[in-house]
């Protein structure tokens, strides 16, 4: 299974996720068993970062337990960072600082671009090739025009060379806000949480092939749950 | 336990600690005077279990060491080293230091990197940005981190930290801390 030899392809796999039944989840009741989806995506990803030796994660959703006990228990170190919600306290704080500013001092209107560029001064800062997957999750569905390829392009720059990145994409737009955590191997957990950004986009597969276009090889799976998962190898 | 009877009454285990009058010394048997104290500092060791409190409203700035349990409520920077001690740094509480403690416990907010020798737990409502370093992690859900998560062997930061200490108490000690009241 070396896929990472194939060239990349615009379609899409066969339909994936379902709802499965977990031992650990007995209580599951209809609606939580609905939150857990087998994640191909998650799979694979697993699968590219499964030859390295103290392999070091990053995940860009807020930080569970789960998730973290999962990549610990298998020799990775993790680095997490709520990338979303740092990005709308930033806003939050700009915002406010504009609003308490006298008049005429520092409250002309700051573009998206320099907001973008000043928020990244103080995020996603580590060493360059620091980490070998990068957990995206859905991501990229909340962000503006002038952030998304600022932080596709520093993602680049933070992983290692045959690096990956599991990303998520709504394929309508999300009828609410989830928070996501590994709950095994192939299986990802929806988290309903507050709601921290509205809906931004809805993706096309070739757009979402386009915001990765640096990277050597793309692969995108699609579930009955109108998920798209995307698996981005540098 | 609610009855008016029982209100004001001392318990009998509670030490009675009789305060000097400060303003009329006392003659001692040799005819001197004693000097009033000013403070009382206790300097036996605290009883296992006890835990000293830096409570809301007071703010610390520079080394917290010791090997009795702290609890912080109120705002500390600099760093905390207390290698045999569990720390929880409570809900109001606000640090800005790395932590290294037998068990540390985060309910506030914290920028600095946590090590500990037996387990780290996050509690909902907990900020943390910095690394973690400990055998065991625990986050529960609401919990928000930045930084890198690192696990260790049982018993390997214990004899780091018990290694730093033994250098530290080669060295003379240079303790500087400053309490301010708000």
């Amino acid at each position: 299974m070396n896929w990472m030899a194939k060239p990349r392809f615009g379609g899409t796999a066969t339909a994936t996720a379902m709802p499965v039944a977990k031992p650990g989840h007995a209580a599951g009741a209809a609606a939580s068993a609905a939150n857990i989806r087998v994640s191909n995506g998650l799979k694979e990803f697993m699968w590219l970062i499964s030859d390295v030796r103290n392999g070091r994660i990053l995940d860009l959703g807020q930080v569970s337990q789960a998730t973290l006990t999962f990549f610990i228990e298998k020799g990775y170190r993790v680095s997490t960072e709520d990338f979303l919600r740092s990005w709308k306290e930033f806003l939050s704080g700009e915002e406010e600082r504009m609003r308490s500013a006298p008049v005429g001092e520092g409250t002309e209107k700051i573009s998206q671009a320099i907001l973008a560029d000043k928020f990244l001064e103080s995020s996603l800062q580590y060493p360059e090739e620091s980490f070998h997957g990068v957990l995206a999750w859905d991501l990229f569905d909340y962000f503006d025009s002038e952030l998304m390829p600022r932080v596709m392009q520093r993602l680049y720059s933070l992983l290692h060379p045959a690096g990956s990145v599991l990303a998520l994409f709504h394929s309508r737009p999300a009828e609410r806000f989830h928070r996501y955590r590994v709950a095994d191997a192939q299986t990802i957990e929806l988290l309903p949480a507050p709601t921290l950004a509205v809906h931004a986009r809805v993706f096309r597969n070739r757009e979402i092939l386009d915001l990765f276009g640096k990277f050597r090889s793309s692969k995108t799976f699609v579930g009955r749950d109108q998920l798209r998962e995307g698996l981005f190898l540098k | 336990m609610w009855s008016k009877s029982a209100e004001g009454k001392e318990s009998p285990q509670a030490p009675q600690v009789t305060a000097p009058d400060p303003i009329s010394p006392k003659q001692t048997p040799l005819g001197g005077f004693a000097a009033p104290a000013v403070a009382a500092i206790p300097t036996t060791p605290q009883a296992p279990g006890a835990a000293s409190t830096i409570s809301g409203g007071l703010r610390i700035h520079g080394e917290i060491t010791g090997n009795a349990d702290l609890c912080i409520d109120g705002e500390a920077q600099g760093s905390i080293r207390m290698a045999q001690s569990k720390v929880t740094v409570g809900r109001q509480g606000t640090v800005q230091a790395d932590i290294e403690a037998r068990e540390i416990v985060i309910e506030g907010t914290v920028h600095g990197n946590l090590k500990a020798s037996e387990s780290i737990r996050l509690g909902t409502g907990s900020k943390v940005q910095g690394s973690l370093m400990t055998p065991r992690v625990a986050i529960e859900d609401g919990a928000r981190l930045r930084g890198k998560v690192e696990t260790t062997r049982v018993g390997e930061l214990k004899r780091s930290a018990a290694a730093g200490q033994a250098k530290s108490a080669e060295a003379a000690p240079t303790t500087s801390v400053t309490a301010t009241k708000e």
